[in-house]
């Protein structure tokens, strides 16, 4: 137990990367095992990820500068003064938990995969590993390497299991995000060189703190850190996405296997609302500052354009896709308010908006989560009504409550917890975004005001989809389709979607196990 | 006593004849032939200087049995040769057997 | 077990039957009536329970039985974070009076209900093959849309029918016991969700030959959209609630005389110097205003009305509970529940600007929606419009300041409109009966027939005496017969109060008032009275207990649930049924108990009057003289062209239609293939075509240059070496002679540089 506790993160981020390569040593004409495999290795990190927040909840340690939990450090790269330095705080280890999570079940719902199964398991299980490793590192060239780590098995998973536009999608999916993480590592580098470590806990003290004017390789500080500061937002919006760098979404999500959709919304996305979490509002509190109304903005036309391009398409994934830009508008508005009031309060000495931005906080923390196990299962809702069709038009299907009744409640449910029925996860983090973020000063005021239009055409597309695919007379041309497959839901894919639907309603009823981890977390943040 | 430029001349004569034989003979084995006289007027010369000019120590005497024994091996190899060439193609002229050009 | 936890436990059974049906039972139907019924029963006896103990409590409005928890751990302490919890103050437990009374009849009603019928449904797509379930082997046939069409069980989903009404009850319950905005918007939520589902619950109907009517699925996207306009102002409204009082219990907010004093500052005071309309508004006034929205959403008063005549579409008893018992005064309840913020800035004189709003449009839609009741033709659309133009009158009573009529009339409308519609059902149930039974008997239907036309009914009194007496209470309870129906006492409190403090309300809802007795009486008359029009009607038979039951049960309580309210000096029954303990018992919910308004002759005869007149032309127009086969409604003479703009419901369908859903809709796509297909992902595209642009002249250059020069000098050495191979001649003599020449050579080189340099 002693070691656990000492090496968890290391464990939880490294056994998924030991597994997929065993797996590629694995017969490719073994794919139940492979499968098998993948699924118990996968459920390892999902242990160790439940102990420790386990132990977290039993001793929290949410200062990362004082002590992280669960905190490794060990000198990586002597030459750059890079650190082995893991740890994690209440929105990490909320974070850990939902990868974590999220994987088995993308594992258990691409048991429809049958082309190089172990090779699909290995990427999988390596992709698991880089998004942990990102939510888990604390030194900037680690989380870099991570970030990087990610990219590549997600290319390969839409590249070559994806459906028909898929080279299209990956292409521009990779070269998209590379264009990002390019100025992130130039802005890392930057404050690298500056600071002479890439230690997270040791730049989060020093690198806010260094006088504007002071000069720096010929060069201000002040300029340095803006040129930093905008790097890194463009990294982490496209990441996000922040409106207007979205359209690789809808294309990426489209494309991918239903396991890659699943991960890709789950969790992919939230990497770079970590981003903005983790590191943009403690390093550059006077530029986030700054700049929090024009993301506000960006966040609200998001939260709109993203509800109404949703509600145009015909094709069920995409319009599932779509939902994904609309829901994380409201995370990043509300992020938005976070930096506003600055990383302890700094822009707000009088603590007006300290509560609204806690509250606003926690609602975008909890809004990760939630969409992370909503729009999971939602892509994967869509994923097994497109393995037994072969199509994802709306047109064409029609009436499907009749002959796959569990489905068909099982999609309601999950769409009411994506609309943000009360009762169900999403109104909880919406609510509090809005009641965090109204207050703030006229300019939130009239963001939320208008957002609140795209929370109306949220009901519109979800209901547009459930028309669509459930309701209306039985259309025989759809049943047909699927060549006698029968269009119900299976056990395996019951089994799948059961902790997410449990997690919907636990989180829409009594939310306080889960925003109480993430509350202290935010609010020694913001305090 | 008979001086050592007589020992050289009979020698060069020899090995000139020998270069003659290699060079203008057709016949592979009157090539090998020439080429043993090469070597023998080459003896000559070893032994000559030996007597002559170090005749304490035994250098002159040693080459001349290591060219024998060279020679011995090189006949017997290149006879060998000329056989198999002679079995595969039926012919023992050199200008014949020029497969290995360009 | 306490009281409190006991009211923890009110919502549960129904919520708890909800899960049960859907997980283990679905597959029994007769087994899921038991577990829903079953459920609500549970419920109605512990609500009874708190109910006895509330009423026993000494002063329940300063010691209302409260329960809470910390339900989102926000900031550094308990203070900071949102609490939730379970609150019975005296308004509550009118609440819980009601809707577990109404909640339970109608489960039951529903057991019966849902038991039999059919509807068309559509055959679509080419594809045939091995059949589903869907397919029960009835007749096809082609209606003059070309649409293929076969009839649809009605039945076969009944055991989701009681899962979905389980749930909504509990929703409503959660509703009622909520002791904040938030748990009270949950409760609003989830019965929207179920209403949605509730009215397109026979989602696959068309109805044959009228491919443009709204069938129960647009029905139920509407219903949701609809409201939902009105949900999204109200989470605004609650979100700015929360942010300037840190708190959303109603104990706390609505309560607390200093809360509601620092409400009164105005909500804009550097926008209202430029904008005279926002200047008068205090915070309270704004938040009370959207969460006024909430309520006309859900409420359907003027302009969201639309959606709820279509969610007629829905199974009666969905009619019945939702659209017209519960969930419609869910908007009202907020409403009287929000009293206190409302009438923040209210000193007995002069009603602030969010009071008048209310007034306003409560009074315009009691008359409004009205006046369009009395033209439909659908049993239940005269009922919905009857509805909406109730909820006016509370609404209306709200915006005066009528706190306690306003909760009466809830009540008491609840009551009998549930009754009604119940009522209106077991008509259905009979004339479609009667249908199926003339058809057997050789008589030939349009495949369009509509049961629910009253036109083609018509004597029905002596097929179904039950209904038709309980109708007939419901009818006199809800035009306010005098003295002897509950509609009449409250009625008459709301008009009491608008004579009081604001006549121009007044004479608006006696206009109502009069219009409501004529289309209860249209109704009546064209339902029972007279011969019967069609065979159906001849036909029709309704006699099944589960749903004769309710009504009689509902019948006596809509009669006997008016006289908790009879004013004090009403002359005799005043005395007679205790002074008023309605008012008296839920007057104590307020901080200052309102004044009880002095008696009045005046109004009370003039209501009397109108109630009466109304009743009387309705009679002497359709009982007197009842309608003959094919006969139009004798008003169209009448009213002429307001006959047809009440028909078609002043248009507003087409208006929203042409005004908001298609410039949506196109929009939408605009917006997606415009900015994101063309603006956004055209710059990408242009960035990647010009980077790929650049990437093949950069090609160009090194194969063209690079490539080509570096090929070219190979080339070049290739081709000179291969005019040297011919040295290589095979010839081994060759060779030799150029290695003997070779070392002549160096022979000749070194005899050179040896001796002759």
């Amino acid at each position: 137990m002693d070691f656990i506790h000492q090496n968890l993160l290391t464990l939880i981020t490294f056994i998924p990367l030991a597994g997929g390569v065993l797996l590629l040593l694995f017969p490719g004409e073994r794919k139940n095992a492979a499968r098998w495999f993948a699924l118990v290795v996968s459920l390892i990190p999902l242990a160790l990820a439940l102990l420790g927040w386990m132990w977290f909840n039993a001793a929290p340690c949410n200062d990362l500068v004082q002590q992280a939990c669960f905190e490794q450090q060990t000198l990586w790269f002597p030459i750059l003064n890079s650190y082995y330095h893991l740890g994690v705080d209440g929105i990490s280890m909320t974070m850990v938990l939902l990868t974590t999570l999220l994987t088995p079940l993308a594992i258990l719902i691409s048991w429809s995969i049958e082309d190089r199964v172990n090779l699909y398991m290995a990427l999988f299980l390596t992709l698991e590993m880089g998004m942990l490793g990102v939510f888990v590192s604390l030194d900037l060239l680690l989380f870099f390497v991570f970030w990087e780590f990610g990219l590549v098995p997600m290319y390969f998973l839409i590249n070559m299991w994806g459906s028909a536009n898929r080279q299209y999608a990956s292409f521009k999916f990779i070269i998209y995000t590379m264009a990002g993480s390019l100025g992130l590592l130039l802005s890392i580098q930057l404050i690298g060189l500056t600071m002479g470590t890439f230690d997270l806990t040791e730049i989060m003290v020093r690198w806010p703190a260094l006088a504007p004017e002071s000069r720096l390789v010929g060069v201000a500080v002040g300029v340095v850190k803006n040129v930093a500061f905008w790097l890194f937002v463009l990294a982490f919006a496209i990441k996000v996405p922040v409106w207007p760098f979205h359209t690789w979404l809808p294309d990426a999500h489209t494309e991918a296997p239903t396991a890659g959709s699943m991960i890709l919304a789950g969790v992919l996305l939230k990497l770079g609302a970590y981003g903005f979490l983790r590191l943009v509002l403690p390093l550059f509190p006077v530029q986030a500052h700054n700049f929090a109304p024009v993301l506000a903005v960006l966040a609200m036309l998001a939260i709109v354009l993203g509800a109404f391009s949703s509600f145009a398409q015909t094709d069920f994934k995409r319009l599932v896709a779509y939902s994904s830009v609309n829901h994380m508008g409201w995370v990043v508005l509300a992020i938005a308010v976070a930096g506003w009031v600055g990383v302890g309060g700094q822009h707000d000495p009088e603590g007006i908006n300290q509560l609204n931005a806690i509250i606003a906080t926690n609602g975008a923390v909890l809004q990760m989560f939630n969409h992370g196990i909503s729009a999971a299962a939602m892509f994967a809702l869509v994923g097994m009504m497109y393995d037994r069709l072969h199509t994802r038009d709306l047109t064409q299907m029609g009436g499907l409550w009749l002959v796959a009744p569990v489905y068909g409640g099982i999609m309601i449910f999950t769409s009411m917890a994506s609309l943000g029925l009360p009762g169900l996860n999403g109104f909880v983090s919406e609510f509090m975004v809005v009641r965090g973020v109204w207050p703030v000063s006229p300019v939130f005021e009239l963001m939320v005001f208008i957002s609140l239009l795209g929370l109306l055409f949220t009901g519109a597309y979800i209901l547009k989809a459930i028309a669509h695919v459930l309701h209306g007379p039985l259309n025989r041309d759809a049943v047909a389709l699927a060549h006698g497959r029968s269009l119900e839901i299976n056990l395996r894919e019951v089994v799948a979607l059961a902790p997410l639907l449990v997690l919907m309603l636990l989180i829409g009823v009594f939310p306080a196990w889960l925003v109480g981890v993430i509350n202290q977390t935010v609010t020694l943040l913001l305090t | 006593m008979i001086p050592l430029h007589l020992y050289l001349l009979v020698s060069a004569g020899l090995f000139c004849m020998g270069i003659y034989g290699v060079l203008a003979r057709r016949n592979a084995v009157a090539i090998l032939m020439g080429i043993e006289l090469m070597l023998n007027a080459v003896n000559i010369n070893l032994v000559a200087f030996w007597r002559y000019i170090s005749p304490e120590s035994l250098n002159g005497q040693v080459f001349a049995i290591f060219v024998f024994a060279v020679a011995a091996a090189e006949a017997a190899v290149g006879l060998a040769l000329i056989i198999s060439i002679y079995r595969n193609r039926e012919t023992v002229i050199a200008e014949d057997v020029n497969i290995l050009k360009w | 077990m306490t009281l409190e936890t006991l009211v923890w436990l009110i919502p549960l059974p129904p919520l708890l039957a909800f899960f049960v049906i859907l997980l283990f039972t679905r597959g029994n139907k007769r087994i899921s009536d038991l577990v829903s019924v079953a459920s609500i029963l549970l419920t109605w006896v512990i609500s009874i329970i708190v109910l006895i103990g509330a009423l026993g409590t000494f002063h329940l409005g300063e010691n209302p039985i409260i329960t809470q928890i910390v339900w989102l751990p926000l900031g550094e302490s308990v203070e900071t974070s949102l609490t939730m919890g379970a609150l019975v103050d005296p308004l509550g437990a009118v609440m819980l009076f009601f809707v577990p009374l109404t909640a339970t009849m109608i489960f039951i009603y529903s057991t019966g209900y849902m038991a039999s019928g059919h509807y068309w449904t559509e055959v679509k797509g080419e594809a045939h093959g091995e059949d589903h379930e869907s397919d029960e082997h009835h007749e096809v046939v082609v209606d003059d849309a070309g649409r293929t069409l076969t009839q649809f069980d009605a039945t076969k989903w009944k055991a989701r029918f009681m899962a979905f009404i389980s749930l909504f009850a509990g929703a409503m319950l959660i509703l009622s016991i909520a002791d904040s905005l938030l748990l009270l918007f949950v409760g609003w939520e989830i019965m929207g969700l179920c209403s949605y589902l509730l009215i397109g619950f026979w989602h696959n109907r068309v109805y044959p030959n009228q491919p443009n009517r709204t069938t129960p699925l647009k029905a139920g996207i509407k219903a949701f959209m609809t409201t939902r306009v009105g949900d999204v102002f109200m989470l605004l409204g609650i979100a700015w609630l929360y942010s300037v009082t840190g708190t959303l219990n109603f104990r706390e907010t609505l309560y607390s005389g200093e809360m509601l004093l620092a409400l009164e500052a105005p909500a804009f005071p550097t926008l209202g110097q430029s904008v005279p309309l926002l200047a008068g508004l205090s915070i309270a006034g704004s938040i009370s205003i959207l969460l006024f929205i909430g309520t006309v959403g859900k409420s359907a008063q003027f302009p969201l009305h639309t959606w709820l005549p279509d969610a007629m579409e829905g199974p009666t008893p969905v009619s019945a509970m939702i659209h017209a018992a519960t969930m419609v005064s869910a908007g009202v309840y907020l409403l009287i529940r929000m009293f206190p913020l409302i009438t923040v800035g209210w000193h007995g004189h002069g009603y602030p600007p969010a009071m008048k709003v209310i007034a306003g449009v409560g009074a315009f839609t009691a008359l409004f929606a009205a006046t369009i009741s009395i033209a439909q033709r659908d049993v239940k659309k005269v009922l919905a419009y009857s509805t909406i133009s109730q909820l006016g009158y509370m609404v209306a009573a709200v915006g005066i300041g009528a706190y306690i009529a306003a909760a009466f009339h809830l009540m008491t409308h609840a009551i009998f409109k549930a009754l009604l519609f119940m009522g209106s059902g077991s008509v259905i149930h009979a004339v479609e009966h009667g249908e199926q039974h003339a058809h057997h008997e050789g008589h030939h239907f349009p495949i369009d027939f509509d049961a629910q036309d009253m036109f083609n009914m018509g004597g029905l009194w002596s097929r179904i005496p039950v209904t038709a007496w309980t109708f007939l209470v419901g009818g006199m309870a809800l035009s306010g017969f005098p003295l002897i129906t509950a509609g009449f006492w409250s009625k008459d409190e709301i008009l009491a109060d608008a004579w009081l403090h604001a006549p121009v309300v007044f004479f608006v809802l006696a206009a109502a008032a009069f219009l409501t007795g004529f289309y209860t009486m249209r109704q009546i008359g064209l339902t029972f009275a007279g011969k019967p029009r069609t065979h159906a009607a001849e036909e029709a038979t309704q006699r099944d207990w589960r749903m004769n039951l309710p009504l009689i049960v509902l019948a006596v309580f809509g009669v006997v649930a008016g006289y908790v309210g009879v004013h004090e000096d009403f002359p005799l029954l005043g005395r007679l049924f205790g002074g008023n303990p309605f008012h008296h018992f839920v007057s104590q919910t307020l901080l200052e108990s309102p004044e009880v308004a002095l008696f009045n002759w005046t109004p009370v005869l003039l209501s009397v009057v109108v109630a009466v007149g109304g009743l009387l032309v309705g009679w002497l127009v359709y009982v007197r003289r009842p309608l003959e086969v094919g006969e139009a409604d004798p008003l169209k003479k009448v009213l002429g062209p307001l006959y047809t703009l009440f028909e078609n419901k002043y248009y507003f369908d087409e208006l929203y239609e042409v005004a908001f859903i298609r410039p949506s809709q196109w929009l939408a796509r605009q917006i997606y293939e415009v900015i994101d297909r063309g603006m956004i992902d055209g710059l990408l595209h242009f960035i990647a075509r010009s980077t790929e642009w650049w990437a093949f002249r950069n090609k160009d250059f090194d194969t063209g240059v690079v490539n080509r020069g570096v090929d070219s000098m190979a080339e070049g050495i290739g081709e000179a070496s291969d005019s040297f191979k011919y040295v290589q001649s095979g010839r081994i003599q060759q060779y030799l002679a150029v290695v003997a020449a070779g070392v002549l050579m160096l022979a000749a080189v070194f005899i050179w540089a040896l001796f002759l340099h």
